[in-house]
């Protein structure tokens, strides 16, 4: 990746616009405004929807005065909102039924199996929503870190369920910044043998550089995430971002 | 792909917009069903008598043989006017007349009674003889489909007696009512017995023949013998059966007359329906398969339940925008903070299946209860408790929960309970499983400003199952 593509990434239409928010029967100039997501146009990118309820969420993760506690609770409920979003991508099929009070509900099943996979550590601290959805999930751990002689990401560790490239990826990441690591993650997961389009990246906050990224290298790679920040400071930080966020909420 | 946008935000999006007060007015234009609760149109039974004649023990007698929660007492005695504190001297040394109409508030006992007539909630002081004072607490008496009034002058004041529904004396001879006089003072107010004696011929007795004795006249039923009359209570309790049972009767024409209001009625903007996803749908598929383990079955509920309630988050919350800093240095977002408690009341029992879900997006909700059960002979729903925060009059969003709702009588009554303790009806969000469109329609054509989440709708009248299966009972 040339640092003039970091410059002007692909696909952004506007960065952290302005947004009115609030539910429909509101007339506008009663609803407040604060900055919502930067709006990209990669088709493999999904954000979730920007109320105000996502934002005020958003805004107590990013505060540095939150506490752990709450930093760690209100993630949670985001990440929850992140998983419940990306199952909806995985496929399913009709399913008929009887009710209780014997009628016809014309219902589907899910099909295929799933995994999570983290990248640790801060993405093993998606888990606990992932598993809160789905109970018995498996969840494979890859350990990539940036190597110091070369500043590029390293692969130290990875362990995966044995039939991976039989399931559904649910690729756990909070922070989408270059996308260095998680690009590396998903190498991984391909030379295992799981398709591109079997991959979902979940992931709270990412760059639009980040985004880019994924779009140009992995296409078919969905993205799940529920900001697209304004972009990177000159130390590759997202801005505004969140802070480290397996610091917050591991350590500090 | 378009090319970047090198602009920092605050951009043209954020734009003017001239205020428009259209939307206030057609407000107003906003057609409203009324709906009274079974217990509007209190009948209220006055009960009067000379002192120690037998009046509460006879109201007790009735009560007992009643044996139902919307039968209450009021004792005229918490209408005793507080006292001077030259009047108060004189009560401590007996030679205060208490028996003298004068002695009554019946300006604040008719504005009670007007109250708890017309269905809403009526606080009634607290009188201690012991203080001769009215306490700074107060009791309410809330949603009693009969109450029963009783004082020696129950039936003394023309505006008392415009609201009564049965007017009963209670007689006995003046010797049985001086020694059970006697006995009470002495007993239970901490009197002793010249005092008691005293103010039995100084006051008691003339203002009886005076005041009390008259209202014979005006009564309906002349009650002799107090409690060992048991006839006179049969009558008196056969007749408040017929007036609870005529009360049911209308409430459910009430609640038909409202299904045909609204019959035809899309359903209203305020009702969001979740937007049915594949994993929505999957979870429904599996919640109503009747050979699902109950144990996925809560799991899977109570996953769905964690989404109803986000969706009512967004819907029923109010933010105010802030300006936080982030850990990157320099670096500020501008957000949301919530504006305003949130609270949630939960109709019992079904509504507790929802507070798992409910304490995954909100830990610390405070969660009042109401216990509305539908009788299962006459389909009419009663409220039997209820417990609400005592500040929820001022919280900015109650969430009401229940899994199911058919007939809409539940919702209906509990929105009813709400307002009634100041809850406004915008800021009601009521937040149910499944629903039917007639019961949907009820409750929005009734209270047409309170919003509704709903996950799914179905069939009219479904029967009450999620709850049973979720509580395996």
């Amino acid at each position: 990746m040339s640092s003039t593509h970091l410059d002007r990434p692909s696909g952004v239409l506007q960065r952290a616009p302005s947004g009115h928010l609030g539910p429909s029967y509101k007339p506008k100039e009663e609803k407040p405004t604060a900055t919502v997501s930067t709006e990209v146009t990669h088709s493999n990118v999904t954000i979730l929807p920007q109320t105000p309820q996502l934002i005020a969420l958003l805004t107590m993760i990013r505060n540095k005065a939150t506490n752990r506690a709450d930093f760690i609770f209100y993630s949670n409920r985001i990440n929850r909102l992140l998983v419940e979003e990306a199952l909806n991508h995985l496929p399913v099929l009709p399913h008929t039924i009887t009710t209780p009070v014997d009628r016809t509900y014309n219902g589907v099943k899910f099909e295929g199996k799933i995994c999570g996979v983290s990248i640790m550590r801060a993405g093993e601290a998606m888990e606990q929503a992932l598993r809160e959805c789905c109970r018995s999930v498996r969840i494979g751990k890859i350990l990539i870190q940036r190597d110091e002689e070369t500043s590029k990401p390293r692969l130290f560790y990875d362990k995966l369920p044995e039939d991976v490239s039989q399931r559904w990826v649910l690729l756990l990441d909070p922070m989408l910044a270059t996308g260095g690591s998680a690009l590396m993650a998903i190498d991984v997961l391909r030379s295992k043998g799981v398709p591109e389009e079997h991959i979902l990246f979940l992931n709270l906050i990412a760059s639009p550089e980040g985004a880019a990224n994924f779009a140009q290298r992995y296409p078919k790679v969905r993205i799940v995430t529920a900001f697209v920040d304004q972009g990177l400071n000159e130390k590759n930080y997202i801005v505004p971002g969140l802070g480290d966020f397996g610091d917050r909420y591991y350590t500090l | 792909m378009t090319s970047p946008n090198p602009e920092p935000p605050l951009s043209p999006t954020t734009l003017q917009c001239t205020p428009r007060r259209a939307s206030a007015a057609s407000d107003h234009r906003v057609q409203r069903a009324h709906y009274s609760p079974p217990w509007a149109n209190t009948s209220i039974i006055g009960i009067a008598g000379s002192s120690g004649s037998g009046k509460t023990s006879l109201s007790h007698a009735i009560i007992r043989e009643l044996n139902l929660p919307w039968v209450v007492i009021m004792s005229m005695d918490s209408f005793y006017r507080p006292l001077m504190p030259e009047q108060s001297a004189a009560a401590f040394s007996n030679e205060y007349d208490f028996d003298a109409p004068e002695a009554i508030d019946f300006d604040n006992l008719v504005e009670k009674l007007r109250q708890v007539k017309s269905g809403q909630k009526a606080n009634i002081p607290l009188y201690s003889f012991e203080k001769h004072a009215r306490l700074d607490r107060t009791t309410t008496i809330y949603s009693p489909h009969v109450m029963i009034l009783e004082g020696i002058f129950a039936l003394h004041d023309e505006r008392v007696l415009d609201l009564l529904d049965l007017k009963i004396f209670a007689e006995a001879d003046a010797d049985l009512c001086l020694s059970r006089r006697l006995l009470r003072d002495v007993r239970e107010r901490g009197r002793d017995i010249e005092g008691c004696v005293k103010q039995w011929f100084r006051f008691v007795k003339p203002n009886f023949h005076k005041f009390v004795e008259p209202q014979r006249h005006i009564a309906d039923i002349i009650v002799p013998r107090g409690i060992e009359n048991k006839v006179a209570i049969s009558m008196v309790t056969d007749r408040i059966h017929k007036t609870l049972a005529q009360k049911s009767r209308l409430h459910q024409v009430e609640l038909k007359r409202l299904g045909k209001v609204s019959e035809d009625d899309p359903l209203s903007a305020n009702v969001s329906i979740l937007h049915h996803t594949n994993q929505i749908r999957g979870i429904n598929t599996l919640l109503s398969r009747p050979d699902l383990d109950r144990e996925d079955f809560i799991f899977y509920f109570d996953r769905l339940t964690a989404i109803l309630i986000e969706k009512a988050c967004d819907i029923g919350l109010t933010f105010k925008p802030c300006r936080i800093s982030t850990p990157v240095p320099n670096e500020t977002y501008r957000g949301f903070a919530l504006d305003g408690e949130v609270s949630a009341v939960v109709i019992l029992r079904g509504g507790s299946c929802l507070e798992t879900g409910l304490k995954r997006v909100i830990p610390d909700c405070r969660t009042g209860r109401m216990l509305i059960q539908t009788n299962f002979r006459t389909g009419e729903p009663e409220l039997h408790f209820y417990k609400l925060a005592l500040d929820i009059a001022e919280h900015g969003c109650v969430f009401l929960l229940d899994p199911q709702m058919s007939s809409g009588g539940a919702a209906l009554m509990a929105v009813r309970v709400l307002l009634d303790h100041g809850v406004s009806e915008e800021r009601i969000v009521f937040v149910v499983y499944m629903a039917g469109k007639m019961g949907l329609r009820r409750l929005m054509s009734v209270f047409p400003e309170i919003r509704v989440v709903v996950c799914r709708i179905v069939e009219d009248l479904e029967r009450r199952w999620v709850e049973q299966r979720y509580l395996g009972c």
